[in-house]
């Protein structure tokens, strides 16, 4: 452990040299910026960064990739009392609440103000600014959004005699989809779901069911978690059912369930939509999307935001602050979400980039990409329910609930008790929380 | 002492060792001390708020089941690591030690495993035991017909396969050594040995064995910090300490609380017990092992 502390005093260490060393010799004004985008996506960040270096030679934008999304806030935690982190900051949607309470940064929609323009933010598509907005102002700038929907295999499908056009509505038909599909033998397994407590959170709010108090830790901060009740048990008995029949296969947290998809052992998969363009060039199926399945007889709400958002570092001079809001101006500005969206499969998140991309006909080539806007678009959004969770020891809080997912599909708990405990540990991190952050 | 070392430079010795004496408190005992100053604290991420707690995170520690399942579940670990590790490297060496057509083929093929990083080697673990698309659980099924073996659902089974793997990567390491300890064990030794009828098992245990003891005492030593701190990487890349919490190990366990969770005080509680667990068995294991090690010329 403490061979990572030096690790990290090194980095940090040589990070400043860097940083002197490039303002002394370079004019434009240099904005940092700490990101957590490796991959496919790597390449389209910095095409970004580079396009707008180019046209802004005021400024320049320094990437730099900072390990994952908890890496990255770690980072950024430990380079701050040292005032040696960066300008812009990438920040999973887990980690907005502790962001909100850091007093480290200033809040996106006060920027305009403060550089004496005036902002309409209502150009951005606004299911999505709506998570990161505390009493209607934006905290942070929405970068890579996406929500999550069912995927499909349309030839398994057919092979199973289904039909190809019709993928389950309603959990009812998931469980006799996959009973069916079983029962042909063209895979042992149906479904599988990649990060299983957001699916969760997901499902909650696609049914407009608060999943703690406070409504959802937006109106102040949750004091308990409340999904444990006869809704929350109903959907967690559900999943284990279909488990316990062989129609569920767990595929761990985050992505590794996309394997088993993109190899065809498995006919279903719940997931990020932000994995539909790997997912649509690996596969050499016929790939449908849908919307998420419902409970029927359950409320309507929303599927909700997840994925990254920019967070701008407080105390920064005029001039650097300029830079960093001319660079936030044009990830929004048309062409270059549309890059984006057609890049990585992340929401544009503007409504110019959404007609144009539906006027040049990107949607009716496939419209595996509409199926993520439209549910969005379908549901409501005037409840906090329906929104989005926000609470301060969310990273933690979603392990217990894996830890409950995982021990009652192995068999050491029952259902019930597994999410009851999950739940009180949840409430002993919620209680933590309040007593360093409650008045 | 050290004016007769070193006459006529009184401080010399002492401005010569300084930088590493600097290093050692500057990177080590700093940090180590500050650590278990905020393990009394409980803090923001940010340090916006601090609050004195006494020793809450360390009653805490000690009354939460997970803690408590995270122990037991390190010494399973390490002592899978340590004993079924050490053994195998033991066995193998002592093949590698042959006489026979190739043996530098073999001797690099079983070598090798060290030099991969444990990221890779997480992967291939992983990749192998997949449970839809992993070769493994692929042979089990079809030779149980049917059975699903899931390692991300089977606690055991998963905390088997880390120290598995964990083994696996520390076996070029362990044979390297065991080879060179074997090899500095003198032919006349087992020739008398053979010439007074001793079986080949008997002269193992009776001769070859105890002359290895410095290396096993020091292999010991070796794969018991292995065991408690240098899994980190292997663990992150296949489980996450999952599922449930079944390899959670003290040290990913750490990680997690301090640098994921962000809980600086009950990590840093986390890391001086570790310490004072590693300290006490290190003691016992140098006090002992080696004062019982043969070592001769």
């Amino acid at each position: 452990m403490k061979l990572r502390k030096n690790f990290l005093i090194i980095l940090i260490l040589s990070l400043c040299l860097l940083l002197s060393a490039g303002t002394a010799l370079a004019k434009p004004v240099t904005i940092t910026f700490w990101h957590a985008m490796s991959g496919s996506r790597l390449g389209v960040v910095e095409s970004i960064i580079e396009s707008f270096n180019a046209t802004h030679p005021d400024f320049e934008v320094k990437p730099l990739f900072t390990g994952s999304y908890a890496e990255t806030l770690t980072k950024y935690v430990a380079a701050y009392p040292t005032k040696t982190g960066p300008n812009m900051v990438q920040v999973y949607e887990v980690g907005t609440q502790t962001m909100i309470d850091s007093d480290a940064i200033t809040p996106v929609y006060q920027i305009p103000g403060m550089l004496g323009e005036t902002w309409d933010w209502a150009q951005y598509v606004i299911p999505i600014t709506h998570y990161y907005s505390v009493d209607g102002n934006l905290w942070s700038m929405p970068f890579n959004s996406s929500t999550a929907m069912l995927y499909y295999n349309k030839d398994l499908f057919k092979a199973a005699g289904l039909d190809p056009d019709k993928p389950p509505t309603t959990w009812k038909e998931m469980e006799e989809y996959g009973e069916k599909i079983l029962a042909s033998g063209v895979v042992d397994h149906v479904y599988s779901t990649g990060w299983p407590s957001w699916i969760f959170e997901q499902t909650m709010a696609y049914h407009n069911h608060l999943y703690a108090d406070n409504d959802n830790g937006r109106a102040g901060l949750a004091t308990e978690v409340v999904f444990n009740d006869e809704f929350g048990h109903k959907v967690f008995e559900t999943w284990i059912r279909l488990h316990d029949k062989g129609i569920y296969i767990y595929g761990g947290a985050e992505y590794s369930a996309n394997s088993a998809f993109k190899a065809g052992q498995i006919a279903m998969l719940i997931q990020s939509t932000s994995s539909l363009a790997g997912i649509l060039k690996a596969s050499e199926f016929k790939v449908g999307t849908s919307f998420l399945p419902r409970f029927e007889g359950y409320p309507v709400g929303n599927s909700i935001i997840g994925g990254g958002s920019l967070w701008v570092t407080k105390g920064q001079s005029e001039e650097e602050l300029r830079g960093v809001w001319e660079f936030l101006k044009y990830i929004g500005q048309k062409d270059i979400a549309i890059q984006w969206h057609k890049g990585t499969g992340y929401f544009p998140v503007s409504g110019a980039a959404l007609k144009a991309l539906l006027d040049e006909g990107w949607f009716s080539a496939d419209q595996a990409f509409l199926t993520a806007f439209l549910q969005i678009l379908a549901g409501r959004r005037d409840t906090a329910a329906a929104t989005g969770v926000r609470l301060g020891p969310f990273v933690a809080m979603r392990e217990h609930f894996r830890a409950a997912l995982e021990k009652s599909i192995g068999g050491e708990l029952s259902p019930k008790d597994a999410l009851n405990e999950a739940a009180e540990k949840m409430n002993a991190l919620l209680k933590d929380y309040l007593e360093l952050y409650g008045k | 002492m050290h004016e007769d070392r070193f006459p006529g430079h009184k401080f010399l010795p002492y401005i010569l060792i300084a930088p590493s004496i600097a290093v050692i408190f500057i990177f080590l005992i700093g940090p180590f001390g500050q650590s278990i100053y905020e393990s009394f604290f409980v803090s923001t991420p940010f340090g916006t708020r601090t609050i004195y707690v006494g020793l809450r995170n360390y009653i805490r520690l000690f009354s939460s089941p997970d803690y408590l399942n995270s122990v037991v579940a390190t010494f399973k670990f390490a002592a899978f690591v340590i004993i079924i590790g050490l053994s195998i490297s033991l066995a193998i060496a002592q093949l590698l030690n042959q006489k026979i057509r190739g043996v530098g083929f073999y001797q690099v093929a079983l070598i090798w495993t060290y030099a991969i990083s444990p990221t890779i080697a997480g992967v291939i673990w992983a990749s192998m035991f997949a449970p839809a698309t992993g070769l493994i659980p692929y042979i089990v099924s079809k030779l149980s017909g049917g059975y699903t073996m899931n390692w991300m659902t089977n606690g055991q089974l998963a905390l088997f396969i880390v120290a598995a793997a964990a083994t696996w990567k520390m076996l070029g390491y362990n044979i390297i050594f065991f080879l060179a300890g074997l090899q500095n064990v003198p032919d006349e030794f087992l020739e008398a040995a053979q010439i007074d009828g001793a079986s080949p098992w008997k002269a193992f245990w009776r001769i070859t064995f105890p002359m290895l003891s410095p290396t096993t005492s020091f292999l010991l030593f070796v794969n018991m910090l292995y065991a408690f701190f240098q899994v980190f990487g292997l663990i992150d890349i296949m489980t996450r300490g999952g599922p449930g919490n079944a390899t959670e190990l003290l040290v990913y366990k750490l990680y997690r609380d301090g640098f994921i969770h962000l809980n600086t005080g009950f990590a840093s509680a986390q890391s001086f017990i570790i310490f004072f667990v590693i300290s006490v068995v290190a003691i016992i294991q140098l006090r002992i092992v080696t004062r019982k090690a043969i070592y001769f010329r």
